[in-house]
């Protein structure tokens, strides 16, 4: 998938490398939790679910984008780890929480579909709209690889 | 004044205004600042320090003139590109500034003169006050560049104002005079480039503003200086936040690396903060088509806030699908579980190099289907191309009786689970090529897959 804009660079590696980095992902959950009780479910769920936001986000280039840097920064918290690079977020955020405010001048419509846009892009809170617009684009291309891999992935496991 | 000056670029008489000894050395003083690495885009600045051959700035100067058709284009369209082309091959021509010599002295000061006035600036503008009257004349012998040189607006005479920085108060009095009245002369690009080390930041700001200010030509020759000031001040906000994020880098950072050059557009409003917005607003209208091509059925949307809401949809969308999948995958997992183990293991049967052999292509696909139940029956005959005849034999037995028949074989492989990290990815990308071949029967059968995210929406 070769993005069309020289400049703006948005391309995503192809589905294998999103399956195998799933695989893995799934086959770590399976040996941490070998004997999963259907009372677990929502656990399960939300384990599966937080695997493949990670396999996603280390297929799709790990720390070279900003909305996987920040989602595996995310993961990593949950997980109650130590935060490496936090003290570098905070940075970020209160650089550009400086341009936000100045940059209250700007068009209100695009603004406030910007902010919406910041809850759902990981690590949307600390771009300017234009950056995360490019990380929008890759975002999107990489969650509907991982969803074309769930899908094979469901499909060709379920029984008939 | 200004009239006189002008008329003295023609003329290559020497301008009333201009005091050379200070002048001289102010001018020979960019060479030898330029000469170490001071960066241009500080802005201009007075050098009054050092004094070295007057004939290095007129060789600097000449040079300038000498490659006006560059410059000129740009000139009268007062954009700042043709500036930068020009500074770069100033600032490109630093080193070898003394080589240009040999132009000649004492003449055409005038035009620079009509410059140096207004320049006579204090260290945070980029103006460099050029007070000699000889460097600056033999420039003069462009009748066209004095012309040049009264279109674009005094760099020096705003901003000089509210700036008493200058070592040389006395320079500034009369260019405060003759500034107010100055029209707009912008700075000029054989000028930019002289510029020292900038003591505060705020210069790399000025000098955005001063090329915005070269675009102001057509604009009323009389304004108040205060006010341009306070434009000037209001920096570009783009360029002063890169500048200033460099922070205490400001005097080793190439400018050329850091600026966003901006263009202004003919009949378009010029100052820095428009030009900004539009630049801004340029880069997130260019994403925004980036983004419609990749969503679905956002060509007829138009309109910026109709795009973005549908692509806020697109991607709420794909993750209820993320998850809705994940959950489909954890009903899934008991069978998962074990099949995950005997596939990635049986993955290890093979040699690790590529499978794709035919062959090794079989034996996964033998152990898959087996394990993964009994519906590829049917798919696995309509795709001839990735199984054999006798791959349907031990479908065609009980699915338990081959499932459990393989049992031992991969239990036997279930020790090397442990080695899962040892995967290569061809292993498990065939896995996944045999589950998108898979994928495409189950197109053949079911139609189009694309349809069940569909489905799954409908049910969320």
């Amino acid at each position: 998938m070769a993005s069309a804009d020289k400049l703006i660079n948005t391309d995503v590696p192809e589905k294998d490398v999103f399956a195998f980095h799933f695989l893995q992902s799934l086959s770590n959950l399976r040996k941490q939790n070998p004997f999963d009780t259907p009372d677990q479910k929502n656990y399960r769920v939300r384990k599966i679910k937080k695997a493949a936001y990670v396999s996603m986000a280390r297929a799709a280039g790990g720390s070279s984008r900003l909305w996987s840097r920040a989602l595996l920064r995310r993961a990593d918290k949950d997980d109650n780890k130590i935060v490496r690079f936090s003290r570098r977020k905070r940075k970020v955020t209160w650089k550009i929480s400086s341009k936000r405010r100045r940059s209250n001048q700007r068009a209100p419509v695009v603004e406030e579909a910007a902010e919406r846009l910041r809850n759902l892009v990981p690590g949307g809170g600390g771009m300017e709209t234009s950056k995360l617009m490019e990380e929008t684009a890759h975002y999107i291309k990489c969650l509907s690889m991982q969803v074309k891999v769930m899908q094979c992935l469901v499909d060709g496991l379920s029984p008939k | 004044m200004e009239n006189e000056l002008f008329m003295n670029a023609g003329a290559s008489s020497h301008p009333p205004v201009i005091t050379s000894p200070s002048s001289s050395s102010a001018m020979l003083n960019w060479v030898s600042m330029e000469t170490q690495s001071v960066d241009p885009s500080l802005g201009c600045n007075l050098f009054w320090e050092k004094s070295t051959e007057q004939s290095i700035f007129h060789s600097a100067l000449s040079s300038l003139v000498s490659s006006p058709t560059p410059s000129n284009s740009n000139f009268s369209g007062g954009v700042v590109g043709g500036e930068n082309v020009m500074i770069r091959e100033l600032i490109g021509k630093r080193g070898n500034i003394v080589d240009i010599y040999g132009t000649p002295a004492s003449n055409g000061n005038v035009s620079g003169s009509c410059y140096a006035t207004p320049m006579s600036s204090p260290t945070p503008g980029r103006m460099m006050v050029m007070k000699t009257t000889t460097p600056i004349t033999e420039i003069s012998g462009d009748p066209g560049f004095a012309e040049r040189a009264a279109r674009f607006s005094c760099f020096g005479s705003r901003s000089f104002n509210g700036r008493t920085n200058s070592p040389f108060p006395m320079n500034n009095e009369q260019p405060v005079a003759t500034n107010e009245k100055m029209p707009r002369i912008s700075s000029s690009p054989a000028l930019k480039p002289l510029v020292s080390r900038v003591p505060t930041g705020e210069s790399s700001g000025e000098f955005s503003r001063k090329r915005k200010a070269k675009s102001k030509q057509n604009s009323p020759s009389t304004v108040s200086p205060s006010k341009e000031i306070e434009e000037k001040e209001d920096s570009d906000p783009k360029r002063c936040k890169k500048s200033e994020e460099n922070g205490d880098k400001t005097k080793s950072i190439d400018p050329y690396k850091d600026y966003i050059h901006v263009r202004a557009r003919r009949g378009q409003a010029t100052d820095s903060h428009s030009l900004a917005e539009r630049v801004r607003r340029e880069k997130i209208s260019e994403r925004m088509k980036l983004l419609q091509d990749l969503v679905p059925g956002c060509n007829k949307v138009t309109g910026k806030a109709l795009m973005l809401d549908e692509i806020i949809n697109y991607v709420q969308s794909l993750q209820r699908q993320v998850e809705f999948l994940s959950m489909k995958l954890s009903s899934v997992n008991t069978r998962l579980d074990f099949n995950m183990d005997a596939i990635l293991s049986k993955d290890i049967f093979p040699s690790s190099n590529n499978l794709m052999h035919h062959q090794q292509v079989l034996q996964l696909d033998s152990s898959a289907e087996t394990l993964l139940g009994d519906h590829h029956n049917n798919n696995l005959q309509l795709n001839p191309d990735i199984s054999s005849n006798n791959i349907i034999n031990p479908l065609e037995t009980s699915e338990t009786r081959s499932f459990i028949s393989h049992l031992p074989t991969f239990a036997h492989f279930t020790d090397s689970i442990s080695q899962y990290s040892t995967f290569s990815e061809d292993d498990l990308t065939s896995i996944i090529h045999m589950g998108f071949a898979q994928n495409r029967l189950h197109e053949l059968n079911h139609g189009s897959s694309k349809q069940v995210p569909s489905h799954m929406k409908a049910e969320l």
